[in-house]
This record gives C-alpha cells, structure tokens and sequence, in this order.
C-alpha cells in the first residue's frame, strides 16, 4: 500500500535548514494499523501528511497504491486523496455550519456520489459509530467524543484505501479517548489501513506496528505482540 | 452540490449577521445607484430614436465664422428646405419648421372654450418626415392648406370634447384668424425633444408676425430638417450643402451643414465648429458615477470576505484535504457573491421603487420601472458583473491555501492581504472624498452664480407676456399699471433677459473691414433701462424728454471696448444713422458660463414682446395682486401669467443644478457605503485583537490608549485617501470651473474641509467599535482565546 524510500523533508527560514524527516524508509502493507510515536517535534506529523498526500517530501521515493506519488503537484495529490486517503485530526476539523449529517456527506459530494445512496451511506455510517440520533445538529451541539466519532464516520465514508489519525484522542478525555480507539481498532479488523500518530503509549497498544521516530529518523519499529495475539 | 453551496450560503449568513447586513445595505444602495442611472440613461438613449426613419433624418445647422470663433446655430435660411427638396436628388423630404420654443404657446378657441396650447410651424411634408402618427387625416394632405391646423389628440379633446367627427371644423387662433382641422395626432411621446399641441402651415407664417420675414435667404429662422433616401452618401450630401451658401454670396461667414436629428439631443454641444459633446457628458458622468459606487459596495464586500476569511478556512481546509480541487472554491464563493447580490438586487428594486418620484424630480423625468424583460435581463447581467466583481478577489484569496497550512498551522491572515485590504480602504475613501470635495466646489459655484450681481435687479422684475387687449393699447396699460401700489416702474422689450437675442453687424467709423463682431440686440421702449435698474454710466436712457431718442442707440461697456470709440456719447454709427446716447454699464443675459457680449439696444416699442415690471421690494404679494386684478380687467381674455426675472434665470443652471443635487445624493451614499465597510472592519479588528488589548489593559494602558490604538490604523488610510484625493478633484473640479466665465476660486479651505469631514466620520465609525472593545473587562477578553 505504502512506500517509502530515504524519505527527507527539509524547511528552510532565513537563515536555518531544519531536517524534519531523514532518510525515512517505511513499508506499510494493506490492512495493517500502525502508529507512529516519538516526542514532539521528532517529525511524526510531518511524515504524516507527506503520507497522506498533504504535503510533499523534499527528496525520496513514496510509492502510494502502485503509484510514485513524491513529485505529484498538489492538483495531482488532490486527486488522489479524494475517495482514498480519510483523515481524523485532533482537533476534529469538523465545518461548523454544516450538520452532522452535511459533514458526512461532503466527501461524497465529491465523489458526485448519487443523492439517494448518499443518504443510505451517511446514516449507516452514522449508526456505525453510533451517533446516527445526532444527524441532524451542528458540531458545537456534541461532546468532544461525538465530534470525533463524526469526523471518523467522515473519513471512512469513501471507503478509503488508506485511513490516517493524526493524535486522534489528543482533544479528548479517556473514556471518549477509548471509544475512538475501539473504532479505529474495528475499522482495521474490517479491512481498513490505519496509520495513527500518537504520543500515547496507550492509544499505541491498539496498533499492529509501532514506528518510533526520532529527530526526523525511525529508530525502532516493533510488532504489538498483544494486538497480533489479540487477532 | 449547488445545494449544498446555497446551505453553506444561508448559514454562514445566520452565522455572522451583522457582516450580511453591511454587505446587504452597501450592495443594495450600489445596486439601486446603477439601477437608478440606468433608467435614466435608458430613457436619455431613446431621445427622438422613436421616428421610424430616425436614422435618415438630418437637420440642416449653420456655422458662422465670426471674428472671436465659430458660432453654431441649429437653424438657418427660410428657402433652405424648398431648395434642398427641390436641388439635392438624394433629399426624399425636407421641411422647414418655426419650432414650439419660438412659436410658443397662443390662444386657441372653439365656441366659448378658449385654451393656450404650444405649438409649432410646420411646412408640408413635416409629417412624412417625423413619426407623429396621424390618427386621424392624411398625412401627405394634412399641411398642404396654408389654413390647416393639426391637433394632438389630447388638444382636440379638449377643445371638441371628442377626436371623432373632429377634421374639417374650425379652431378660431388668437381671436384673429380660423384655421380648418385638417389631422390629429397622437400625443407626442416623453421621449421626443420636439413637445407641441398643435402645428399650423409655414404658409400661414407670412400673415403670423414676427415670423412674416423669414422667406429671404438672408434669414435665419427655421429650423430646417431632411429626410435622406435610403443609401445617400451623406459625406456627399454634406459637401454639396455646404456649397449652397457660398454660390449665392462668396462673402457670407454662413455654412450649412448636417446634422443627424436623433443623435442632437445628446451630441448637440458645438465648440468653434466642432462638435464636443454635449448631455452625452453627464449620461457619461452619471454612469460612472453609479459605478464607483458599486465598486465602494464591492469593496466592502471583498474586504469584509477576506478579514472574515479564518471562520471559512476550516471548511476549505477540510475539503481540499478530502479532495476538493480549487476550482471548485472559486465557483463557490463567486457563487456566493452572486447570491449575495442578487439578494441585494431584491432590497435594491425597493429601494428605487420608493426614490424614483424623487429621482424623477431632480433629473426632470417620468421614469418608471417596469418589471419587464429587457428589466430583468439587465438586472441579471448587472448582479452576476457586481457578483463577480466582488466575489473574484475573496474567491481566488481563499482558495489558494493549501489544507496543510490551514489544518497545522491556524493561519490569520497574510501580510499581503491586509495589504491589498488596506489599499482597497484607501481606494474607497479616495474615490469619497472626491466626491465630497466635488459636492462643495459646484454648490458654492452656483451659489456664486445666484448672487452675482448681474447688473439689473431680476429678483424685483416680472415678466409678462404681451397679448390680446395689451397688443393694441400697450402704452394705457403700462402706464395705468406704474399707478399701481407697490409697483415702481414699468416698460417692455423684445426679449426676456434669459436665451437667444437678435443679433447683427454693425458699422462704425473706423471699423476694421474683416470685423464682423456680432451685437446681441434689444429692442426696448422708453424707461426700459431704468425699469431694470442698470447702470447708465454715460449719456442717458431712452427717454421721452429727449427728441431725437428714436434714432438713438445705446451700448453696453464691452461693445465700447470691442468697437474701440473714443468720448463715444453723440457720435454715430450705421452711417449716420444712429446716433450714440447712452452707454449701460455691462449686464448678464445669458449664463454665466459666457462672458460679457457686446450690446446695443434701440427703441422699437412696435416689436416689443413682454411687459416688464418692477416691483418694490417686500411688496411683492400685493403688487402682483393689484397687477393681476387690473390685468384680468384690462384683458379679460387672456388668463394673467407672469415670471420673475430671477426664476427664468435660475432654469439656465437647471443642468448644474441637477448634477448639484445628484451628486450631493451620491457623495452621501459613497461615504455612507465606506463607513459602513470601515465600520465591519474595525469591529473585525476589535475583535482580533482582544486578547492584545486585554494584555495591555492589564498592563496598565487606559480606554484612550487602546482607542488611540485601533483606530490609529484606520485614520492613517484616510489620512492617505486625502493625500490621493486632493490633487485629483483639484484638477478635476478645476477643469469644470473652466466652463464657467464667472467662476469661484478653488479655495485651500474647500479641500480641507472635506478631508476633515471624512476623517471625522472615520473617527466617529471606527472608535464606537474601538471603545467597545477598550471598555471590555480584560480578563474576560483574556479568557476568550
């Protein structure tokens, strides 16, 4: 599914050039949930979005579902997240004049997706994650677990190829914080790639691989024995 | 998906209203503007564009080449018409016409109904030329018998009580001679510039005084027009017409030339012989002028988008990072815009629904708005350009982020943005100051002009026009209405003090050959000068004491200069002829866009026209009561009419006065529209900056501190709009100022007092919102990040 090469990053200031990723090499097959850990500014983030087509590397290879995609221009990029990549933010992200319902449907709205099989999809995802009686509020009207759960029935309405989480319990608290997790965790035995970043070691335990990174390198990579049992 | 834009569009409305409101109040008002100008330009387009033929009918215009430059005159010879009709193969029709502003207005009667109504002379073939559809008679009969009348059909209700059964009964004219109904027309539409009642034969002009000498070639009087067959060379034509006078006097300073008829109306404003414009100008101005006020509105719209632009990077950020392309952004927002102004539009057709009778007013006009067609599609043409004028810059703005930056990086906005918001502010104030400064430079030019002392005292003269009884025994009556209370002089003349005089050559001893100056001519009857309160400054006024005054010739100062004579009291000019015994000190009879013309007024009491009569001052009420009951006695059949001097003055700025009192309006709207922008921009400002100002407060910093803090900003765009305005409307106000020959000086204070004004105004929008903000509890504001 994923890729990459002696991934870099570099950002320049005037008179500095920081490395945020060096030499980044990671494989990640279909169906795999992993997560990315390391203490802030270590460049989790940014290989993130370099992963989901957000951004672009500076110099490397990704390869994306077949496809080099490491010189892709952002039209390009655009085209490929839309229907592929769903993204959770921490922050949740949801438009705030939109519905829970309106918020949902967007992604299929551009997918030019029909109205009728639009609903349909909308509210059984909704049910999925258990928030279907909300369809109908704004997100100022739910609880941080709520909004969550939102956004996460947003990125999997498509049926991407490739779910990315970026801190995606950092807003919340811990039983909300659990609920998300046992979300991602039944997406990912449904079928879905998951890559999740996370300073939680808790939140890391639902992983099927953890990735430590470390000022822009990958300095351990271990298999969650626990999760691979609990398969 | 465009139902989804016009969810977004709905709740980011409810979301942030005071935002809608402002750009629903600036838009509507612009809207309302252009939709205003555009009724008007409508209408000032479709001038005389309603004869079928508009297109091959010329008028026959003369140029004459006078010593100080070429004059243009619209009419020319007497024979001109028969002769073109009869010589030009390419002529189908011509016509010679005394128009309705010459002709005027005269007495009409059937039976016992006696009415004034306007009307015109007209020779044969007028009817075939212009399209006052006859709806009743024969067009090609109609003015063939030098006894026929043709009436509106409005005029021979009134005067029959009915248009049937009408043609061939008699209508007696000025209790003097009866014309035969020969056709009726239609009434003569708003939009032509020709407005008359009732046409008589030219024929019937040889019996009808003044206009009995106008069959010479050396006249000047009708108005000549033609209709070209189609396909004429009209270059050609030209050439030829041009020729006319010359083949019959190689000296003349005449020129006859053509002019298309339908276009004169806008395009009649003739300089040395050249044809510089004319309203054309002020349809040009106004349209402008109802543009930059949209564009303020725009303005606004697109500042106010982009400063609000971090409540709308949330959702863009979200969907490009699921793949919406910036493409659609765009569509979007310009969509938005659309909608915007199109719910603008709605509030703007009320808007002039209930201000045109007033617009109406001040332009002269009956405009109506009507929800037609064309209407609409020039109501949807103009709020898809104002949508995409304003939506362009906020929707090429918002869509270039890119969702990485928008979802890390909590954006606020970009210095080049505030850049270009900035710049937009200063454009704004700018463009009203401008008009502030325009508003106040031809208000104190026309009120230079009213009090001019224009060398008679128009505000105690009335005029009154010399008909009926008044035609035979005007010495009793003018004599027996000086006895009359509160009137303290009277006398008559051939002209009003307003318009087109007589003029001629003269000949002088000593006159240059080649001088061929034009006198302005006044035919007066004795006490005329003293009547009007001028100025004798040598010799004195035509008066009974003095013999030999028929033969007596006064000049003003100018024509002294111009004929440059020396101790000029007793001397003569014409050859002996006219003896010089007065000179007049120099007067204003036309507007005072023109300078001082030479004049020389004679005593011709057997062509007066009008009665002039002065009337001591503060007796006005029971003056003119004691005048009209002598009036009413003395000529019982003619309904007493009179005029102020001062009045008739006035309608010669009626141009000035309508751009005065429009642009007043419109400066008003373009700062009222400005600071409503300011005002959505301060608050914005206010309320990005609160936690700023809940530090400094902690900090110690009082409510006058942060007050001086917002608003520092702001007043520095206005301070700048100044700077970009003054030079500007400088120049422009003093190229309007040329126009004039009596004109005030663009004075320092003119300008800085309108740069104050719209600093105060700034201050006063801005420091409400400043003030709130100041006066907010810090901690409050603290917590709020």
């Amino acid at each position: 599914m994923i890729k990459t090469t002696n991934l870099c990053k570099s950002f320049r200031t005037e008179e500095v050039e920081t490395l945020a990723l060096n030499k980044v090499s990671l494989h990640v097959r279909e169906n795999e949930f992993v997560a990315i850990m390391g203490p802030s500014g270590c460049g989790k983030s940014t290989l993130l979005n370099i992963l989901g087509l957000l951004d672009r590397p500076t110099s490397g290879s990704y390869v994306f579902a077949g496809h080099e995609v490491a010189k892709f221009t952002e039209s390009q990029r655009t085209r490929i997240r839309k229907g592929n990549l769903g993204f959770v933010f921490q922050s949740f992200n949801l438009i705030d004049t939109l519905t829970v319902f309106e918020n949902v449907e967007l992604p299929l709205l551009y997918l030019k997706v029909p109205k009728s099989e639009r609903k349909d999809r909308v509210m059984e995802a909704l049910g999925r994650m258990k928030i279907g009686h909300r369809a109908k509020h704004f997100p100022q009207q739910l609880s941080g677990g709520q909004q969550q759960r939102v956004a996460i029935a947003r990125a999997v309405i498509p049926n991407p190829k490739l779910i990315l989480a970026d801190e995606p319990t950092g807003n919340l608290d811990s039983k909300n914080g659990n609920e998300v997790m046992n979300l991602l965790t039944e997406l990912y035995q449904e079928g879905a790639t998951i890559l999740m970043v996370t300073h939680s070691d808790h939140d890391a335990q639902f992983a099927h691989r953890i990735v430590n990174l470390f000022d822009g390198q990958i300095v351990t990579e271990s298999v969650n024995r626990e999760m691979t049992t609990r398969e | 998906m465009i139902k989804h834009y016009l969810i977004l569009f709905l709740r980011n409305i409810k979301k942030d209203k005071s935002t809608f409101l402002i750009n629903l109040l600036g838009l509507s008002t612009g809207l309302a503007c252009v939709l205003l100008i555009y009724l008007w330009v409508n209408e000032e387009l479709v001038m005389d564009k309603f004869h079928k033929n508009h297109d091959r009918i010329y008028q026959v215009i003369e140029h004459l080449d006078f010593s100080d430059g070429i004059q243009t005159y619209l009419e020319t010879s007497g024979p001109m018409a028969e002769f073109l009709a009869e010589e030009m193969p390419e002529v189908e029709y011509a016509t010679s016409t005394i128009p309705p502003e010459w002709f005027g207005e005269h007495l009409l009667s059937v039976g016992n109904n006696t009415l004034k109504a306007v009307g015109q002379l007209v020779s044969k073939d007028y009817f075939k030329i212009f399209s006052y559809e006859l709806i009743r008679g024969d067009k090609t009969e109609a003015m063939t018998d030098p006894n026929s009348i043709v009436l509106s059909r409005k005029l021979a209700n009134s005067l029959f009580g009915s248009i049937e059964n009408v043609i061939g009964k008699l209508v007696e004219f000025e209790q003097n001679r009866q014309f035969r109904v020969s056709g009726i027309f239609e009434n003569v539409p708003s939009h032509s510039t020709v407005q008359f009642d009732f046409a008589l034969s030219t024929e019937a002009s040889k019996e009808i005084p003044p206009w009995t000498s106008l069959q010479t070639w050396n006249s000047s009087g009708p108005k000549v027009y033609i209709l070209v067959k189609e396909g004429a060379n009209i270059p050609n034509l030209t050439t030829k017409i041009e020729k006319v006078r010359k083949n019959r006097d190689e000296n003349t300073i005449r020129t006859a030339t053509l002019a298309p008829f339908a276009q004169l109306y806008l395009h009649g404003k003739y300089e040395n012989g050249k044809l510089t414009g004319g309203r054309i100008q002020y349809v040009k101005l106004f349209s402008v002028i109802a543009m930059i006020i949209l564009i303020i509105a725009c303005i606004n719209f697109m500042n106010l988008s982009t400063a609000r632009a971090s409540q709308r990077l949330q959702e863009i950020g979200v969907k490009k990072a699921i793949g919406a392309q910036r493409n659609s952004f765009i569509f979007q927002f310009i969509n938005e815009s659309v909608l915007m102004a199109f719910v603008a539009l709605i509030l703007a057709t009320v808007l002039v629904w209930l201000f045109l009778p007033r617009f109406n007013t001040i332009v002269d006009k009956q405009l109506t708005l009507t929800l037609d067609m064309p209407f609409y599609i020039t109501a949807t043409s103009i709020v898809i350009l104002t949508g995409i004028l304003a939506g362009i810059y906020p929707a090429l703005y918002l869509s270039k982020f890119n969702a990485l930056t928008i979802l890390r990086e909590k954006i606020r906005s970009t210095s080049s943005e505030s850049w270009t918001r900035k710049g937009l502010v200063v454009i704004q104030f700018s463009l009203s100051i401008l008009f502030i400064i325009s508003v106040v430079v031809v208000y104190k030019q026309i009120e230079f002009i009213q009090n001019q002392n224009m060398g008679y005292e128009q505000d105690q003269i009335v005029k009154v026009n010399i008909e009926g009884t008044l035609k035979d025994r005007l010495q009793t009556f003018i004599s027996e209405a000086k006895k009359l209370p509160g009137i303290e002089n009277a006398s008559s003349t051939t002209h009003t003090m307003v318009g087109q005089n007589w003029s001629g050559t003269l000949d002088w001893e000593g006159k240059d050959p080649k001088n061929n100056t034009q006198f302005q001519i006044f035919g007066v009857d004795y006490g005329y000068i003293e009547t009007m309160g001028m100025e004798i400054i040598a010799g004195h006024g035509f008066s009974r004491e003095f013999g030999a005054d028929s033969a007596g010739i006064i000049f003003n100062e100018t024509a002294i200069r111009t004929m440059g004579i020396e101790d000029p009291i007793g001397k003569t000019v014409e050859n002996g002829r006219a003896k010089i015994i007065g000179i007049v000190k120099d007067f204003h009879f036309k507007s005072l866009h023109d300078n001082a013309e030479p004049i020389f007024m004679v005593l011709m009491p057997e062509a007066v026209k009008y009665v002039m009569v002065r009337i001591e001052a503060g007796k006005e009420r029971d003056a003119l009561e004691a005048l009209r009951t002598f009036y009413e006695d003395f000529n019982p059949d003619y309904p007493f009419e009179f005029e102020f001097l001062n009045e008739n003055f006035q309608a010669q700025y009626a141009s000035e006065q309508r751009v005065a009192t429009l642009s007043r309006y419109f400066a008003g709207l373009a700062i009222l529209i400005s600071c409503l922008g300011l005002f959505g921009l301060a608050a914005h400002t206010a309320r990005q900056r609160t936690k700023e100002i809940g530090i400094r407060k902690v900090l110690g910093a009082s409510v006058g501190n942060v007050v001086a803090l917002l608003s520092k900003d702001f007043i520095r765009l206005v301070l700048i709009a100044i700077v970009i305005a003054t030079p500007i409307a400088w120049y422009a106000m003093n190229r309007w100022l040329q126009g004039f020959a009596y004109r005030i000086d663009l004075q320092w204070w003119i300008l800085a007092a309108a740069g104050l004004v719209a600093v105060v105004i700034a201050m006063i929008t801005v420091s409400g919102q400043s003030l709130r903000a100041a006066m907010a509890d810090p901690v409050k504001s603290l917590r709020t990040e």
